[in-house]
C-alpha cells in the first residue's frame, strides 16, 4: 500500500477525520448501539451503504472529473449534513495536503472544487483505484469504532478485533468499487443509508441544542 | 394484454387524474415491466395507484423489473402516486424510476416499501430514484431483504418499512426539518426529500404527510 494512503488512514492524520462519528454518537444517544454486537451490526451497515458510496468516489476520483464527481456525489448524499460532513472532511484533508503532497493534480482538483468531498480528495491523492477505495471504506468504520471506545467504554481491543474481522468484507466492498474507476460518473452506483440519513439530521439538530462530543 | 391498465377520470379538470390498475398478477420473476410517461409544455398530471403491489417470485430463476421512465416539458407538472410495494419472501425483484425535467417542470414522486407480508421474511429488492434537472437531482438506490443492511442502524434500523417522497414542487425549505424517524431535506440542487422508516406503512404515510405540509409547495399539493 502506498503511503499516502497508509498516512490519510491513520487516525494521528492532521485532516480533522477524529471530530466525526459518522452517526454512530447519534445511534448510541438512541441506545441503538449499546455493546459490542450492535456496534458490529452498526459498522456492516455503514460500510456496505455510506462505506460502498464513498468507495466508488474515491476509485472514480482516481481518473479525474472532479466537477461531475462532485455533483453526482451531492445527487448521492441528500442530507445535508452528511454533505457538510463530507466537505469538511475534504478540506482538512486539503489543508495537510497542500503541505504534504503538493502536485498539478491536488491543484485543479481545488481549482475546480475548492471544498472538495471527503472521497473524491482521497481518490486523487491515493491515485491507485483499489487503495483509494480501500482507504475510504476503512475510514467508514474506524471513525465511528473508536467513538463507540469513547462514548460507551467498550473494550479497545474487542473493538479493534471487531475492525480486524470486517477486512474481508472492507476488501470486497474496494474490489466492487474499484471496477467502476472508468465508469461514467452518472452511472455510478448510488446504494442509499437511510437510517444514516436519519441519523445525522437528528445529529445536527441536537448538536445545536445540547452538548455533543462529535460534530457528526 | 397490458399489465397496467390506465384508467383517466372523466371531466373537465386541469389536471389529468389517471389511475393506474393492475390488470394480472404482477412483477413475478421474469416479468420485464416499463411504462413511460411524457407530460407535455403547461399540462398537469396525476398518477394513482389502486392497490399494493405484491412482488413475488416466479417460477424462474432471474427475478423481475419495472422501469418507470419519465420525461417533463417545460412548465409540466406529474405526480406519480403508486400505493407500497410489498416485497414477498424469494421475490428478487428491481424497480427503476428515472426522470429527465425541464428547468420549470414539476415532480413529486412516493414510494413505500414494505419487505415481507407480516411475520413473512423480506425477498430482495432493489429500487433507484433518479432524475435529472440540467444535471443530477437526486440519485439513490435502496436495497431492502439484506438482513445485515436491513437490521443495522445504519439501514432501515430493524424497521420494515421504507418510504421516501421527492418533491421538486419550487422553493425549498433552506434547512432540514426532522424527527426521530423521518426527516425532509433540502437536496443540493434544488428539489427537496423525506426519508420516513417505520414498523408499519400507515406509520410511514403519515411521516410523509406530516413531511409535506411542512415543504413550501404544499399548498398546491394533496
Amino acid at each position: 500500500m502506498n503511503l499516502a494512503a497508509l498516512m490519510i488512514a491513520d487516525s494521528r492524520f492532521p485532516g480533522g477525520g477524529h471530530v466525526h462519528s459518522g452517526g454512530l454518537e447519534e445511534a448510541v444517544a438512541r441506545k441503538l448501539v449499546t455493546d459490542e454486537p450492535s456496534l458490529r451490526s452498526f459498522l456492516v451497515g455503514r460500510l456496505r451503504t455510506a462505506g460502498a458510496l464513498s468507495a466508488v468516489f474515491a476509485s472514480a476520483a482516481t481518473r479525474g472529473r472532479y466537477a461531475e464527481l462532485d455533483a453526482e456525489f451531492d445527487a448521492r448524499t441528500p442530507s445535508p449534513a452528511q454533505r457538510n460532513a463530507s466537505r469538511v472532511q475534504g478540506r482538512g484533508i486539503a489543508r495537510a495536503a497542500k503541505r504534504a503532497w503538493p502536485s498539478p493534480v491536488l491543484t485543479e482538483l481545488l481549482r475546480v472544487t475548492p471544498r472538495p468531498h471527503h472521497p473524491v480528495i482521497v481518490g486523487a491523492l491515493v491515485g491507485d483505484p483499489f487503495e483509494a477505495a480501500q482507504t475510504v471504506a476503512y475510514h467508514a468504520v474506524t471513525g465511528p469504532a473508536t467513538g463507540a471506545i469513547r462514548l460507551l467504554g467498550l473494550d479497545p481491543f474487542g473493538v479493534n478485533a471487531i475492525l480486524a474481522h470486517l477486512s474481508s468484507e472492507i476488501d470486497a466492498v474496494a474490489a466492487m468499487a474499484a471496477d467502476h474507476a472508468d465508469t461514467l460518473p452518472e452511472d455510478l452506483p448510488s446504494p442509499s443509508a437511510p437510517g444514516l440519513d436519519l441519523l445525522a439530521e437528528a445529529h445536527d439538530r441536537h448538536h445545536s441544542e445540547e452538548v455533543r462530543l462529535f460534530v457528526s | 394484454m397490458a399489465p397496467l391498465r390506465l384508467v383517466p377520470r372523466r371531466g373537465p379538470d386541469e389536471v389529468a387524474l389517471v389511475h393506474l390498475v393492475s390488470s394480472v398478477t404482477a412483477p413475478l420473476g421474469g416479468d420485464d415491466l416499463e411504462l413511460r410517461i411524457r407530460v407535455g409544455p403547461g399540462a398537469s398530471l396525476e398518477l394513482r395507484g389502486v392497490a399494493a403491489t405484491l412482488a413475488l417470485p416466479g417460477r424462474h430463476p432471474g427475478g423481475s423489473r419495472a422501469l418507470v421512465q419519465v420525461e417533463l416539458a417545460e412548465g409540466a407538472s406529474l405526480e406519480y402516486l403508486p400505493e407500497p410495494t410489498v416485497i414477498t419472501a424469494r421475490a428478487c425483484h428491481e424497480a427503476v424510476f428515472r426522470a429527465e425535467m425541464a428547468e420549470d417542470a414539476r415532480l413529486r414522486t412516493r414510494e413505500i416499501l414494505v419487505s415481507g407480508r407480516l411475520n413473512e421474511r423480506s425477498g430482495l429488492l432493489s429500487t433507484t430514484l433518479d432524475v435529472r434537472r440540467n444535471g443530477p437531482v437526486i440519485k439513490q438506490t435502496s436495497h431492502v431483504g439484506t438482513p445485515e443492511v436491513d437490521g443495522s442502524p445504519a439501514g432501515l434500523a430493524g424497521r420494515r418499512v421504507l418510504g421516501t417522497e421527492l418533491l421538486c414542487w419550487g422553493e425549498d425549505l433552506p434547512g432540514a426539518v426532522s424527527e426521530d424517524w423521518w426527516s425532509l431535506v433540502p437536496l443540493a440542487r434544488g428539489g427537496s426529500l423525506t426519508t420516513a422508516v417505520a414498523d408499519d406503512a400507515v406509520t410511514v404515510e403519515r411521516a410523509l404527510d406530516i413531511a409535506r405540509g411542512k415543504h413550501p409547495g404544499s399548498g398546491d399539493l394533496f
